[in-house]
């Protein structure tokens, strides 16, 4: 039961628009009594001081941050929260230039000057929204995350049998992307999805596919490019086969990702948290203190 | 029939295990280019001569664009495409490319978004079933050939400390040869070899010796790590002397010289180091206390040529300081010098042993001074090319003086040099031209002139079809006859050229190829179209 709410936002605190004080109407969804629990729960483990670590991730704070989020901000920052009237939240940015303190605060008081207003809501779920926010960008190496790295090794390559088609630092198999730096590249949440949500899931570059060459023997393995004139396929030795149209009599393609979609059955849930831990360490550099941008090259010799 | 054939797609998976396909073997890098180009000069020596000869001086007319691959995001690239089994390999800042040679389609892609540099990069190394290559804040990368997977990062250098890398390392034998950029921010050049396998360190020469190091004496006391000498350009290796010939950089501060007094060892050089333990064998200086920012980068050349009566092992330069240098390359002797450029002030010639003999106040000053040749200087790190059935080298050359100012005071380390440079002088604007020299003696054979805004970085190719291609300042590749120097083909691809054209050979047609600053670009001759019927395809659930 999910209960709209009328709130009016007040004019900002602290500053004379001079008439241009934005007032607007917000539907509110109010979380259920049961989207609540672990919140308060996450509350006592993260929240110091009024202060929590929007790093730190969780399936159901990160749930709880996107409801609100949907609810109070979608409007403006677009639905996944890539930016339309307000900047986009999603690619990192904003992230990277501002502490979670001063998000925090943004979002509590608003922007004076901005279209941004305030937001009274409750400590915890303005932290919720920020957990939601930092989860879309925060690289999962730099986020603190549950689960158990090690065991997520042995299960990696033991029961949830990942390399034999992913490699790490070259070993494993050769059908799936390689994995060796997903921790950077990837949010945890996403890593976790993709390991729960099938859907999730792109297939370019690794679709399934099987050439019916025109002379020779049939040649299995993954697209890793195809037009109407030519395909390159990558079989599961890893071996390159490019080959021009009028080689090929058929391509009979796989519908949709090569990864099995029955690890939330095939997994228990601690074994997915540990999976995903270890992949969130996959990093092939040294881990980095957030908020360092790359610097430009000063000498382009 | 079908489902069975779906069904061995999970089947037959190999874990941990290389992939079948054929490996770069180092023995047919020292062969040079045929089908394949294996390393960024094409082979060992330096040449860029290709012993393909389908394309031909009485039909190279009929040569038109094949494919183009557009590098997302590109603004410079400076990149020598490697080709080898009809894969190319192709870098822009911390990227690497696998294009199908055929069709210039892509079938990985590897970039490092992590790195704290975004430098420009000349190209990879390939050896086994792997890519090598170096990003911006100087990590050496292997990639699985075939995929693009990573098999390790190492960094050599740390990028905090303004080094970069911007080379294409060079694979022989077991090991990487990497060098440095950041020579005009205060650094201490070194040439490194890292294992092929592992990454490790084997050796490290350093360009500036250390106090108490032979050599040191060249400095009195400046600061060793602050000394420049960068190894920004791949050198080149003869396998018979186990030699590796690699060129460095000017000394740091590049304009102002007054608290480094000396002749600054080793720095704007040709070193010779023993490719097994990183000893210095000899090391030749072209400038000695450069004042004009004339690194020493065009490729060291290694020819075997009659000279003076005897065949001899020879190492050729075309230096930025404007003289072409003639060397023993087994042992560093000098024995020839001549300037390729008409304009030239700074030096009336060189001594008996190679050193310049140098005009008198042609230093920078805080007011200017004029200086031939320019800073980007008579020849640069534009490939050059050696053909041995013209006998003759192929060289990229600026006609140039510049307006030389230095500033007050010295410049901190680690910082950019401000205060000091060079400017063009506007009533006597520069040209460029490619020349073909007789490498015994630098005697100009022909040249062609070039007409565009004297901007570029694009080297040559010659091949064994009679022809040299190069790219020019007004954004063509070109191709001349290569004994004449006549005009054979060009094409416009409307962009600055920065990168040195290839030649490659795939199911048995060959193809030149060159980066633009933002496209690679295939050429191949002429064939009418053939029409693709299209293919039958389904998709099919999985088993």
């Amino acid at each position: 039961m999910l209960t709209p709410l009328s709130i009016k936002i007040v004019d900002k605190p602290g500053k004379d628009e001079g008439g241009r004080g934005i007032k607007a109407l917000l539907f509110l969804l109010v979380t259920l009594p049961g989207l609540w629990a672990p919140a308060k729960a996450q509350e006592n483990n993260q929240m110091q001081n009024g202060v929590m670590n929007p790093r730190e991730m969780n399936p159901d704070t990160i749930a709880a941050g996107q409801k609100l989020f949907t609810a109070a901000c979608s409007g403006c920052h677009g639905a996944h929260a890539e930016g339309g009237r307000g900047p986009n939240l999603a690619d990192g940015t904003l992230v990277r230039r501002k502490d979670a303190q001063h998000l925090f605060g943004s979002i509590r008081r608003g922007v004076p000057g901005t279209d941004m207003p305030p937001f009274n809501l409750p400590d915890a779920q303005i932290w919720q929204m920020l957990v939601y926010i930092y989860s879309l960008s925060t690289p999962a190496a730099e986020s603190r995350v549950p689960g158990d790295a090690e065991a997520g090794k042995a299960t990696f390559i033991g029961k949830g049998n990942c390399a034999h088609c992913h490699m790490i630092l070259g070993r494993g198999g050769f059908l799936g992307p390689d994995l060796s730096n997903i921790g950077m590249s990837r949010s945890w949440n996403q890593l976790r999805q993709a390991l729960l949500d099938s859907n999730s899931r792109s297939t370019s570059g690794y679709q399934g596919v099987t050439v019916i060459t025109a002379a020779g023997p049939p040649i299995t393995g993954i697209v890793k490019y195809r037009t109407n004139y030519s395909v390159g396929v990558q079989d599961a030795g890893g071996n390159l086969h490019l080959l021009p149209m009028h080689d090929v009599r058929e391509l009979l393609f796989r519908k949709g990702s090569l990864m099995p979609d029955d690890y939330p059955r095939r997994l228990t849930p601690g074994e997915i948290d540990d999976v995903v831990a270890f992949l969130s360490r996959q990093s092939v550099r040294p881990i980095k203190i957030p908020g360092a941008p790359a610097s430009p090259s000063r000498n382009p010799q | 029939m079908k489902m069975k054939l779906l069904c061995g797609i999970l089947l037959a998976v190999l874990l941990i295990a290389p992939p079948a396909g054929s490996q770069v073997r180092y023995e047919e890098i020292v062969q040079g280019p045929g089908a394949n180009w294996l390393t960024y000069h094409g082979d060992y020596k330096g040449w860029r001569y290709s012993r393909l000869k389908q394309i031909t001086h009485d039909n190279v007319a009929r040569l038109v664009p094949k494919w183009t691959y557009h590098v997302e995001g590109a603004n410079r690239l400076e990149t020598t495409p490697l080709v080898f089994d009809g894969v190319m390999y192709v870098t822009n800042t911390n990227e690497v490319d696998a294009l199908d040679a055929r069709t210039g389609r892509r079938i990985w892609q590897y970039r490092d978004d992590q790195s704290s540099q975004q430098s420009v990069n000349r190209g990879v190394a390939v050896l086994g079933d792997r890519v090598y290559f170096l990003t911006g804040d100087v990590h050496l990368v292997a990639l699985q050939r075939n995929t693009g997977a990573v098999l390790w990062h190492k960094q050599y250098a740390p990028a905090d400390k303004a080094y970069s890398a911007t080379l294409a390392p060079l694979a022989l034998k077991d090991r990487v040869i990497v060098g440095v950029a950041g020579g005009d921010s205060g650094i201490r050049g070194f040439v490194a070899a890292l294992s092929a396998s592992t990454g490790e360190e084997l050796w490290r020469f350093w360009t500036i010796p250390a106090r108490g190091e032979t050599g040191a004496e060249t400095w009195n006391g400046f600061p060793a790590e602050y000394g420049g000498g960068a190894t920004w350009m791949t050198g080149t290796y003869d396998p018979n002397l186990n030699l590796i010939y690699w060129p460095t950089g000017n000394p740091w501060p590049d304009l102002y010289d007054q608290e480094r007094h000396g002749d600054n060892l080793y720095t704007c050089s040709v070193v010779a180091i023993d490719a097994d333990t990183g000893k210095l064998k000899w090391y030749f200086q072209f400038t000695p206390h450069d004042t004009h920012d004339w690194d020493a980068q065009s490729t060291p050349v290694l020819v075997d040529l009659d000279f003076q009566g005897r065949r001899r092992k020879l190492l050729l330069h075309p230096n930025r300081n404007g003289f072409f240098y003639v060397l023993d390359r087994t042992n560093g002797q000098f024995l020839h010098a001549t300037p390729f450029v008409k304009k030239l002030n700074w030096a009336t010639g060189v001594d008996a042993k190679g050193r310049p003999i140098e005009v008198p106040d042609m230093e920078p000053t805080p007011a200017g001074k004029k200086v031939c040749p320019s800073m980007v200087g008579a020849a640069n790190w534009m490939s050059p090319s050696f053909d041995p059935e013209t006998g003759l080298l192929y060289v990229p050359v600026l006609e140039q003086c510049d307006l030389y100012t230095r500033s007050d005071s010295a410049p901190d380390p680690m910082k950019e040099l401000m205060g000091t440079g060079s400017a063009q002088i506007p009533s006597e604007p520069g040209q460029f031209f490619l020349r073909a020299l007789d490498p015994k003696t630098g005697a100009l054979r022909w040249e062609y002139p070039m007409t565009g805004p004297v901007t570029m970085s694009a080297g040559a190719v010659s091949t064994a079809g009679g022809l040299v291609f190069f790219g020019d300042d007004d954004g063509q590749l070109v191709a001349l006859n290569a004994q004449t120097g006549k005009h054979l083909w060009h094409y416009f691809m409307g962009q600055t050229l920065t990168a040195s054209p290839i030649t490659f050979s795939v199911d048995g047609k060959q193809y030149v190829c060159i980066a633009s600053a933002t496209d690679i670009f295939a050429f191949g001759l002429f064939e009418p179209a053939v029409p693709f019927p299209l293919v039958e395809t389904s998709e099919q659930p999985l088993p």
